[in-house]
Parts: structure tokens; C-alpha cells; sequence
């Protein structure tokens, strides 16, 4: 069987090895056939065809899986090969949208220069009508099918070469295509974002999303042979961190040094490589509190901040732990955590650009990793990074995540420590529903990273229920009641979340009443609340009322403009119940005739919450939208509002020199706050001080209710006027 | 019972999951991949990939309308739009389905998978309206037609006398002998390729190691073809024969039979046959009481036409897509799971029993015009008495048509026949005489393939026919390669043009490009044959491809727009 075979090619008599194919043959003698499907290090397929060469037998042979056989006569540049070659490539570029994304990148898509080599300028077949689509979902690969010539390439790079099979092929025929797992989206499927694939395709079907402008300028950007021999980047393709160069730089700290800040925005996570840091919250933890002052005609009430200690709302008593973007929660109490080598934090700065939730300091030397998103996603793509990243979640952060969550606070460690390999942790991309209305609840779900959007479906379009975070779970309501998913729980952004089984959970009610009566408690609450928002959508199908966003609101301040003189001692009362920062705007959308000031209006899809990073805006069971202690000023849900009525308030505090922990320093920190309705007092300082009686605090659907029922009816007798 | 060994189950996994939910939910398939540990991928490409699995809830009335050649013939596409538009807006989903096997029967449409022949508008209706008042599959299926058995003329056996000839073989253990009688006969493979039988076994006998496999292609799913449904329905005795006496002389222990989906009542048939053989002993570990063991087992074919291309058949039972390979190695050499493997056609595993039975001599004489043999043809299209009919060989394409199907209708005239489906082109009228013998009709530039006749009266446009038969390449073209994937569809694309009287100048350059490629660079018989039905065309009736280009179709058939 050994030994070498003699044959030849365009008429040169050769020796090969046996095995050799007929590709190998000719490339070894210098002889070039052309290729698209097929590269040196991957088994090959024979798909495209490019290759086909002559070897006198029916029809040609495709060189690069052919063996050579003694004596025969290979022919790989007569005129007809040639002209069947081009055929195929023209056949190609009728379909690709031409230039793709490689031959904008980099001028080096190898279907494009084929056809430039062979003279195709304009295929003259007709073109691919029915569009293939766009994957947009992973952070670090550019999925265009339209760019797709189904080499296979991707497919054994990822399958054979990486052996992370994600990657194969879909559909039948002209529709076939590639696809992810169970032709999901790239980002939502198994894959690693290693970047074989992309650097296999030979078009702009697959590659590199590289975020532009965004470069990690200072630090130092280690080379790609440095990176790959860290375990979590094991398996990346070279060429692939390579591209990415910039976006991941390598940065020392000194012990004290402070890495990142609270309430900063942000784009990058860090992972920490040597040394250990401190993690706190360097804002005062409390709230505002009104107070009577007995001094002075102006301020009447004076604003302070106060912690639990001294002024407790009974909702937090329970409260232990404060949620942060790293694997850990804060005592709060005592809001400081030590993360050390091999620990990541940062997550939703970096992915959905959230703004820091807490102060990073070295406390020893300190080596970290610091990411922009296309590298984060690599990495926690990689499975090593992934199953350390579980594992230590499981250790230690999966029962101070439990704890954080009032109901669960009592759970014995026996039952925490039978979760603890039994809970699933899965990841979502944005959008990605997690539960859907309708179907069967099997699972409980704690929020460990993100937002979760609720919403439910009703005649006419879905609502929002309400957003989780942190801290948050939802899947309860399913389990305790008919077994079906009451709602549709949705990623906002990306969102990890840690998923118990129905049976445990059933398990824990049974071991637990305690626990089952409190989950029965917030879920009777939770289903009552949708209960009113539902009722309140199909009460009042008024467009006008719908369009100024009225609807959305569960109390408006109204002023009376029949009766309002605009002298402005409304606005004026707020500022002095607020430490002269007022909370009300005397302006403001127009119903009837109200006019809607600007105050907090207790929104039914209150986007205020979204994106907070330490979880501390929720609202309470009365809808009244509260902060909490912990704060930390970004000032986040300030923008996020879209009627600008929640604000910053400042305040003058000690707290210790960032530089040199053991001195305090005074500083300003803000808090944010909103219209509190004067909870204080009996009535809210606006309309108590209003001399005219015009404004009014109310309930919009009550108000208006009779007001919108009466127009509704005018109509309908008009319609019935003129239809006699 | 025994228990299927030689296959992969994916299929039967697939198929369990959809029985239980109608198509195949994310999560059932997430589950079955840690179960079987495969990839998801793997399922995603075979589920996606065949078009029995659902992966969406299907509509209430799944209907699928056969529109390839004898159903084109008898209105199944003007039937497929008829259902389409009645039922638009309600849970029917109407779709085209390729060739239901059911040609001497057209027009042939399945509800929900079950298949109904000869179906009139108003039969189609008041099934799909069944379906959608939740007709259950009992319901649905008391109202087909089971198959009509007629006996076979040339099958050796009195019924209480079968597997002779295995039972002499298991004696005398003659295998160089018996390789040595199927030389001599000249029996070739029937389908359509025609590779001689026995040097196909000697090669397989000649191959190393313990492992081989014998299997039977009974997935004929070419537009025209129905020969083999025939033979499995009244002669499965004599394809077990064959399959069994193939595998004692290649050194196979197991044996397959590949069929297609469609044939649920051919896939029972030999199910029953296979089970008497067990329980009769001629099947399993002591053959007939011998030393020599063979187990056979049905595999049912997740469908689509391309599985019947051998290599294809043997990824569909690896359990991954039908996607031919790239050859050599032959299946002889590489088959299934990289084993020496005999794939052989229902006809040629049939004959191999009735040769060596009656012997050469009968062969040599019940040829006609000096042709040897017997041969199963089925005709169907525009005749009066469409079927399948057992011929001697030699006997004239013309008799075929005119005299056993009864010829075209009264007032009609006979246009073109087709001799071997959409992969043989359409012949003349005129050329009708030349015998069915393998040797004249290669001189007359056809074949005589798989014996699937399909004819034309001159009601028939033929580009028309052309675009209907490179259509259905088209529409089972797996899409492993460039030339067949992209190529059809162009090609499909063209003639459709062609149909509506937009010819371009350079168009007739531009197939010739087209059809080189192909043919050359493909890598299976489907996608080297699609250009056979225009070429054809081209060269029997160029002048009705031409008057489309001036905006008209002789034959009234294509909405050409001048």
C-alpha cells in the first residue's frame, strides 16, 4: 500500500505519496487550482466545486478530495474546466451582495477576487430574490447569510477544528443556510465566540464586530500569544484576538489605587488577574427625611438624609444585602465585599452601559484585565471562565443572592446548600423572552444581572407589568397558582438569572410555610396590582388620554386653570418641603381643563427603574415610587424619566477620604428623589398651599372617569343623531 | 423481535417527539440532544433538512399536492391553487409536494400523510373540510385505498414453494457460482444506472473484514416511477430472496430495506413478510438451518427524492442529512458506516431469485427482438390505463403505451413520452418504436433508466414539461453543492422566463454555460442531470421553445405575455 504513485498533471509526469490528493499533488509542483471551500488544516468537503480538474473520466473530479490513481491524467486548465469553474463562481456572485463586509474590511474576500482573476463583472444570472437575513445578536461576530456560499468552512472550524460544535448546517437546497444550534441566533446559541468561524470564512458572511473608536488607549495591550495562554481565553483563535487588539488592555494598581468609581459611567468590566481589591459603596447609606423644622418662617420641613436605625420604612427592615454588578452582594450594613484573582466585575457597565454600581479599590497590588464588550463576550463565552465563574457563584454568592431576597432570608443552610448544585444559571440576550405567557410554569426564576421586562398579553397589545433587577425574581405566581405562566418575562438587556426547578421549589414551600406564606402574600399582592393596571387599560380607551401618557399614571397633580393664577405658590411650597430643590414644575401637558404639572406621576411602566445599578429605585405596594438607602447618586433614573420629574438632591456629608480611608472628608453626594407626595404630612405642601384650591392631587382614571364616560356617551348620541 | 442495529435511531426519535406534539418544540429537541448526546446542530440539520418534521405547529389540514409530470398531467398544480385559494384564511396550509409515488393514479395530494389518489377538486375539499372538523388518523385513513394486488407473471414460486433457490444455495454454498449466474445473465442494476449486479457483489465478497451490509433502495421517488411499489406489493418474497442471497455472498450480516415514507402500505407488506421469515427461520442467526446467520430490517426514509442517490441513503440511515458523497470510495468499498455495503434497486434484489430459478435459457427467450429479460415499466401521464405492466424486454416503446396503457385519450394525439422520468428527457412521438432495450435506446440518445414512462398528448407544452421536471431538481436538490444549489434554481428561474415569453438574446449561450457546469461539477446524478429535460426539449422541440419567445405557446399551456 505504501510508496508513491506516478501520474500526471497538465501533461508534467509527477511522484506523489499515496493518499495525496490531486490538489496537494499539484500544489506541491507548483501548480495553483483555485478553491473556495477547501484550507489545508480542515478535512475536505468538496462543496464548491472550484477545484473540479479534468481526470478523463464522465464528469471532473474535485481535486481536493480526489486521491491520486497511478497513470492518471489530470487536466486542471483546459478550456472547459476553466469555463465550468467560472460558471460556478459567476453562480455565486449572482447571490452576494458584492462588496461584502470582508471586502470592505479588508479587500480580501476570496469569492470576490476569484471572480475579479476570472473577469465576472456583472453575473448574468438573475439574482437571489428571497432575502437570507442578518444575525446582529453576538457581541463579536458579524453574521451576514447573505454572504454565505456554504462552504462549510465555519462549520469544520467550529465542529472539527475547535470542536465546540455550534455550527451546521440548516434547511434544504437554495434556502439552506448555517445555523447556530437549533438555528438560533448566534448570541443566544452555545457558541464560545472563540472567532474560528470567522476567521475560516472565506466572504463577509462571518466577521469581526470590532467597536469602533473605542480603543483601550493607555494600559498595556497584551499579544495575543500572552492572552491565549490564560485559562478563561482558552480555545480563542489568535487571529481573532489579534483583530480585537485595543480592546483588551492589561493594568497595575497600587494598594489604595481606585479603579473605578460609583455612579461613573463606564464601558469596560475587569477581571482581576493578582492581588485582591475592596468593593463599597462610598455614598452614605440612607434616605430623605422630612422634618418639621421649628426654626425660621421658610422651610417648614428641611430634608435630611437618615439610615434604618433611625428612621425605618418597614419594607427594609428585612433588607440584608445590597445588589452590585460583581458576583457578590454588599452587607448592608457594612457595604464592603474583597473580590480576588479570577474574579470579574463590571458585567453591566460594560454590557448595557450601566453606570457603576459601587467603588473598586486595591487593597494589595493588583493586576486586572480591563474589557471592552467583544472581549468580555469572548470570555465569558469560554467554557473554563464559565464553569469557574458557576462554580464560585455557587459557592458563595448563590446563598447572599437567596438571603437578598426578604422571603427567602430564613432559609435554613441545610436547604441553601441542596440548592446550590441543583439551580441552573442560564444567560439571556436582549429580548429574549424567559418565560411566556400561557405556558407551563416549571421553573422559579431569581434575577442575578440585568433586567427582566414583565408584561402580559391583552386585547390590543401587551402591557408592561413591571421591571425586575437584582435581587428580583418572578416565576412564583405560575407555580403557586394554576400552573401556567401568568405573564411574559423578557430580557431587557443581557440578563443572567438563576433558574430552580419546579420540584425544588415546591419542595422548599413544603418544607417552608413560612416561606410559602410569604410568596403567596407578594404574589396575591403582584396579581391584585396587574389586576388594576389591566382594568385600567380597558376602562379608558380614550386616545387623547392615551397619546399625553396619562394613562400611565396612577396620580397626576393637577391644576385647575379656571381657577389657577399662576402665582407660583405651589412651586414654591415644594421647594421649601425640600430643602429649596423643588420637585414640581408648573408646566406641563394639557387635558381638558387641567393642566398636568410636571410631578411624579407614579408611572404604570415606571422606566425610571430601569438600569439602576444597585437595584435601589422600586416602588412600594401603595405604587409610590421610593429610593433606597443605598443610593448611590448616578443618577440614572433622572434621565431615564421621561417627564423629568425625579432630580438629584445634594447633600453635604462626611465620609472617609477615598485617598486615605481613615480620614473623613466633607463632600457633596447626591441622592435622587422624586415627588414623595409629602408622605409626611396629610396633604401634599403644593396643594396645601395652593390659595385658590387648584391643584389638585388625584387618581387619573377616578377624576377623569365620569369626565371621559360623558364625552364617550355625547359621541355615541351624536352618531345616533345623524344616523336618522 | 428483533431490535434495529444497523441504523441510526435519530429518526425514530424525531418522529416520537412529533407523534406526541405535532412537530418537534425547541425544548423536546434540547432534551433529545443530551439523551442521544449529540449536538444540536446535528438535529437542527436533519430537522430541518427533511420535510416530514415540523419544526412550528403544523396547520389543522396539512395538504401537500403532488404537481410532477402525471400529476402536472392530470391538474394537480391548478388543484394545489384551487385548495389554496378555498382555504385561504383558515388552519390549511396548501403546499406543492414532490412526486407521491402515485403516478398511474393522479393526481395525487396527502391530508395530514395521508395519501389520496385519483382526486377530484371535490374530493379535496371534503377532505381538507374532514381535516378541519379533527378528522382523527384512523379517520383519515379508512378513507384511502388500500393497494390492489395482481400477481407477478414471472415469479418462479408456487406460493407454498418459495425461497428455493436460497435453500439450494444455503446447501451447496455456491457463491462463486452463483456471482458467476448473475454474470452470465447480464442482470444490471434497474435503477437506472445499470452497473451489473454481479461484479457488484464480487466486489463487496472481495472486500476485507466481518462487517458489511446489504441494502435495498426501495426509496424510488422519481416522477413516473412507481415499478418498485408494485413489486413490494405482490412479490416481497422474492426481494427478501434476493436480499438474503446478496448478503450470504458478500458476507453480510445484515440487510436494510430503505423505503420511502410514502409507501406505508409497501413498508407493512414487507414488515409481514420479514416476520414470517423470522418466524419460518430464514431469517436470523441459523439461515434455514444452516451455520450462515442474515437479519434484515426496514428503514423507513425520512423522505425526499435525493435519498434514493445511494450514497445519500446511506448518510439518511447514519442519521444525518441525505447529502451524497463525494465518490470514489463506492459504497462497495466505503458504505454504510464506512463498511463494504451493496445497495441494489426493489427490481434487480427481485430478479436475482427469478433468474437463478428459471435458469438463462428462459431469460434468453421470453426477450423479444433479441433482447433478454423481462422488465417492469409503469406508464402513466395522458393514457387511458396508466400502470405498471411486466414487459419482455425488447418489446416497443409504442406497443408500451398504445396498446397495454391504452394509448391517449380519443381525439388526442400521442406528443412525447418521457422513458425514464424527468432524468431521461422527453422523446418524440416519433421515435416511439425504438424496443425498450438498453443497447438501442442508448443509440437514440435516451436510456431506459427506471422504466418510468411518462406521456404526453398534444395537449402538452413542452417547455412547459421541461420547466416542470427541472423544477422538481430543483426543489430536491439537497444543496450540499454549488452547481446543483445555486445552478437549478437559475436554471428554474430561466426557463420560467422562457414559459412567459422573456428569452433573451444571450439566454441560449448562458444555458449552455450553465448546463456544462453542471453536468461536469456536480457532485451526484441529480444535479448532473437537471439540465436533461430542456436539453432534451431543445433538441426534439426547439421550435416550440422558440414560438414562446415570440410570444406564443403552441400548445395554449404557458401565460405568455408577447
Amino acid at each position: 500500500m505504501s510508496g508513491s504513485i506516478a501520474l500526471t498533471i497538465d501533461g508534467r509526469e509527477i511522484s506523489v505519496p499515496r493518499g495525496t490528493t490531486i490538489f496537494d499533488a499539484a500544489r506541491m509542483h507548483g501548480i495553483p487550482i483555485p478553491t473556495l471551500c477547501h484550507q489545508q488544516h480542515q478535512t475536505p468537503v468538496g462543496v464548491c466545486r472550484v477545484c473540479v480538474v479534468d481526470v478523463g473520466a464522465r464528469v471532473y473530479a474535485a481535486a481536493c478530495i480526489r486521491e491520486c490513481e497511478p497513470g492518471m491524467k489530470v487536466k486542471t486548465d483546459t478550456p472547459p474546466v476553466i469555463q465550468a469553474r467560472n460558471t460556478l463562481v459567476e453562480l455565486l456572485m449572482a447571490d452576494h451582495p458584492s462588496p461584502c463586509a470582508r471586502q470592505q474590511q479588508s479587500g480580501d474576500c476570496e469569492l470576490e477576487s476569484l471572480a475579479k482573476s476570472a473577469g465576472i463583472a456583472e453575473p448574468r444570472y438573475a439574482r437571489r430574490l428571497s432575502p437570507r437575513g442578518r444575525d446582529d445578536s453576538s457581541l463579536s461576530i458579524a453574521v451576514d447569510h447573505e454572504a454565505c456560499i456554504l462552504c462549510d468552512r465555519c462549520i469544520r472550524g467550529c465542529d472539527e477544528v475547535k470542536k465546540n460544535d455550534v455550527i451546521g448546517r440548516t434547511g434544504r437546497g437554495y434556502t439552506a443556510g448555517v445555523g447556530f444550534d437549533l438555528n438560533v441566533p448566534m448570541g443566544s446559541s452555545t457558541c464560545v465566540s472563540c472567532g474560528e468561524c470567522m476567521v475560516s470564512c472565506p466572504t463577509g458572511a462571518l466577521t469581526n464586530k470590532r467597536i469602533v473608536g473605542t480603543e483601550l488607549g493607555d494600559g498595556d495591550p497584551p499579544e495575543p500569544e500572552w492572552i491565549l495562554q490564560l485559562p478563561v481565553f482558552k480555545g480563542v483563535s489568535g487571529t481573532f484576538l489579534e483583530l480585537n487588539k485595543g480592546a483588551l488592555v492589561k493594568r497595575h494598581f497600587a494598594p489604595g489605587d481606585v479603579i473605578c468609581r460609583e455612579g461613573e459611567f463606564g464601558s469596560t468590566a475587569y477581571y482581576i488577574l493578582e492581588g485582591s481589591v475592596e468593593v463599597f459603596i462610598a455614598t452614605p447609606i440612607g434616605h430623605v427625611k422630612q422634618e418639621d423644622a421649628q426654626a425660621g418662617w421658610f422651610s417648614r420641613i428641611r430634608s435630611r438624609l437618615a439610615d434604618r436605625q433611625e428612621h425605618t420604612r418597614d419594607e427594609e427592615a428585612a433588607r440584608r444585602w445590597i445588589p452590585i454588578d460583581a458576583s457578590t452582594d454588599l452587607p448592608y450594613d457594612k457595604p464592603v465585599a474583597e473580590l480576588g484573582a479570577g474574579e470579574l466585575f463590571g458585567e453591566m457597565t460594560c454590557m448595557s452601559f450601566h453606570p457603576r454600581s459601587a467603588t473598586v479599590r486595591a487593597k494589595t497590588p493588583v493586576v486586572v484585565l480591563e474589557m471592552l464588550r467583544n472581549v468580555l463576550d469572548v470570555m465569558q463565552k469560554n467554557k473554563t471562565f464559565r464553569a469557574e465563574l458557576d462554580r464560585k457563584y455557587r459557592q458563595r454568592a448563590l446563598e447572599t443572592h437567596l438571603r437578598s431576597v426578604p422571603v427567602f432570608a430564613s432559609m435554613p443552610a441545610d436547604f441553601v446548600a441542596y440548592l446550590r448544585d441543583r439551580v441552573e444559571l442560564i444567560r439571556y440576550s436582549p429580548g429574549e423572552a424567559i418565560v411566556r405567557q400561557g405556558d407551563p410554569a416549571d421553573a422559579f426564576y431569581l434575577v442575578r444581572l440585568g433586567f427582566v421586562k414583565v408584561t402580559e398579553r391583552r386585547p390590543g397589545g401587551d402591557i408592561v407589568l413591571t421591571y425586575l433587577g437584582r435581587g428580583s425574581y418572578f416565576g412564583e405566581m405560575g407555580l403557586l397558582g394554576g400552573g401556567l405562566r401568568t405573564a411574559t418575562c423578557t430580557a431587557l438587556d443581557h440578563v443572567d438569572v438563576v433558574r430552580i426547578a419546579g420540584e425544588d421549589f415546591n419542595l422548599m414551600l413544603s418544607r417552608f410555610p413560612a416561606i410559602r406564606a410569604s410568596l403567596e402574600e407578594v404574589a396575591r399582592e403582584r396579581s391584585e396590582m396587574n389586576r388594576q393596571r389591566v382594568r385600567a387599560t380597558e376602562q379608558v380607551p380614550i386616545g387623547e388620554f392615551l397619546t399625553q401618557g396619562l394613562m400611565e399614571a396612577q396620580s397626576l397633580l393637577l391644576l385647575d386653570l379656571e381657577k389657577c393664577t399662576r402665582c407660583d405658590q405651589c412651586v414654591r411650597a415644594c421647594a421649601d418641603a425640600h430643602d429649596g430643590v423643588t420637585r414640581l414644575v408648573r408646566e406641563g401637558l394639557r387635558f381638558d381643563k387641567y393642566l398636568v404639572a410636571t410631578s411624579c406621576r407614579q408611572c404604570r411602566d415606571p422606566l425610571c427603574m430601569v438600569g439602576c445599578p444597585v437595584g435601589a429605585i422600586r416602588r412600594r405596594n401603595s405604587l409610590e415610587i421610593i429610593i433606597e438607602d443605598w443610593c448611590i447618586g448616578c443618577g440614572l433614573c433622572t434621565r431615564n424619566c421621561p417627564y423629568g420629574n425625579l432630580n438629584l438632591h445634594p447633600f453635604d456629608v462626611e465620609v472617609p477620604d477615598p485617598a486615605k480611608p481613615s480620614r473623613m472628608i466633607a463632600t457633596t453626594r447626591k441622592k435622587a428623589t422624586g415627588c414623595d407626595l409629602c408622605m409626611e404630612h396629610a396633604e401634599p405642601s403644593c396643594v396645601y398651599a395652593c390659595p385658590h384650591d387648584a391643584a389638585h392631587r388625584v387618581e387619573p382614571l377616578t377624576f377623569f372617569g365620569t369626565m371621559l364616560a360623558a364625552k364617550d356617551q355625547g359621541r355615541t348620541g351624536n352618531t345616533a343623531a345623524t344616523s336618522k | 423481535m428483533h431490535v434495529r442495529a444497523s441504523t441510526s435511531p435519530i429518526f425514530d426519535e424525531l418522529r416520537a417527539i412529533q407523534r406526541t406534539h405535532g412537530y418537534l418544540p425547541e425544548p423536546e429537541l434540547r432534551l433529545l440532544a443530551d439523551r442521544v448526546n449529540l449536538p444540536l446542530h446535528r438535529l437542527q440539520s436533519v430537522a430541518s433538512f427533511y420535510p416530514h418534521f415540523f419544526l412550528k405547529p403544523p396547520a389543522r389540514a396539512e395538504v401537500r399536492v403532488c404537481g410532477d409530470m402525471a400529476c402536472h398531467r392530470h391538474g394537480g398544480n391548478a388543484l394545489r391553487e384551487h385548495l389554496a385559494a378555498r382555504f385561504q384564511g383558515q388552519d390549511v396550509n396548501v403546499q406543492h409536494v414532490s412526486c407521491l409515488g402515485r403516478c398511474d393514479v393522479a393526481p395525487a395530494l396527502a391530508v395530514n400523510d395521508h395519501i389520496f389518489e385519483r382526486v377530484t377538486a371535490n374530493d379535496a375539499v371534503s377532505l381538507v373540510d374532514a381535516a378541519l372538523a379533527g378528522a382523527s388518523r384512523e379517520q383519515l385513513a379508512a378513507r384511502r385505498v388500500p393497494p390492489a394486488r395482481s400477481p407477478i407473471q414471472c415469479d418462479p414460486y408456487a406460493p407454498d414453494a418459495r425461497y428455493g433457490v436460497l435453500r439450494s444455495y444455503v446447501q451447496s454454498k455456491d457463491w462463486v457460482g452463483l456471482i458467476a449466474a448473475l454474470k452470465a445473465s447480464g442482470l444490471r442494476g434497474l435503477g437506472g444506472a445499470g452497473f451489473p449486479t454481479g461484479m457488484k457483489w464480487e466486489l463487496v465478497r472481495n472486500q476485507p473484514g466481518p462487517d458489511k451490509f446489504i441494502v435495498c433502495n426501495a426509496d424510488e421517488s422519481e416522477p413516473g416511477t412507481i415499478k418498485d411499489r408494485h413489486i413490494l406489493t405482490n412479490a416481497p418474497h422474492l426481494v427478501v430472496e434476493g436480499m438474503i442471497l446478496g448478503g450470504l455472498v458478500a458476507g453480510a450480516r445484515r440487510g436494510i430495506v430503505y423505503i420511502r415514507h410514502e409507501y406505508p402500505d409497501q413498508e407493512h407488506i414487507v414488515q409481514e413478510e420479514i416476520d414470517r421469515c423470522y418466524h419460518e427461520g430464514i431469517l436470523g442467526s441459523r439461515v434455514m438451518g444452516s451455520d450462515l446467520a442474515f437479519d434484515l430490517e426496514i428503514f423507513v426514509s425520512p423522505g425526499l427524492y435525493i435519498c434514493g442517490e445511494e450514497s445519500a441513503l446511506l448518510e439518511a440511515m447514519e442519521g444525518k442529512r441525505a447529502e451524497p458523497r463525494n465518490k470514489p470510495p463506492f459504497p462497495g468499498q466505503q458504505g454504510l458506516w464506512q463498511k463494504p455495503t451493496v445497495i441494489n434497486n426493489v427490481e434487480t434484489f427481485f430478479f436475482v431469485p427469478v433468474i437463478l430459478a428459471r435458469g438463462l435459457e428462459w431469460l434468453k427467450g421470453v426477450g423479444r427482438g433479441g433482447s433478454a429479460g423481462v422488465k417492469f415499466v409503469g406508464v402513466s401521464g395522458d393514457v387511458q390505463s396508466p400502470g405498471v405492466f411486466e414487459v419482455p424486454m425488447g418489446t416497443p416503446y409504442r406497443e408500451l403505451i398504445e396498446q397495454l396503457a391504452g394509448g391517449v385519450a380519443a381525439g388526442r394525439t400521442f406528443k412525447a413520452f418521457a422513458p425514464s422520468g424527468p432524468a431521461g428527457g422527453y422523446l418524440p412521438a416519433s421515435m416511439a418504436d425504438v424496443p425498450l432495450d438498453w443497447n438501442a435506446m442508448t443509440q437514440a440518445g435516451a436510456t431506459v433508466g427506471s422504466g418510468a414512462i411518462v406521456v404526453c398528448d398534444d395537449r402538452a407544452c413542452m417547455l412547459d414539461m421541461a420547466l416542470n421536471s427541472v423544477r422538481f431538481f430543483r426543489n430536491e436538490s439537497c444543496g450540499k453543492c454549488v452547481p446543483c444549489r445555486v445552478g437549478s434554481h437559475k436554471l428554474t428561474d430561466m426557463l420560467a422566463e422562457w414559459t412567459r415569453g422573456r428569452q433573451a438574446a444571450a439566454d441560449i449561450a448562458l444555458y449552455d454555460d450553465l448546463s456544462h457546469a453542471m453536468r461536469q461539477t456536480s457532485i451526484c446524478g441529480l444535479g448532473q442531470v437537471v439540465p436533461v429535460p430542456i436539453a432534451s426539449v431543445l433538441k426534439h422541440f426547439r421550435d416550440e421553445v422558440d414560438a414562446h419567445a415570440r410570444g406564443v405557446c403552441p400548445a395554449g399551456v404557458c401565460r405568455v405575455s408577447a
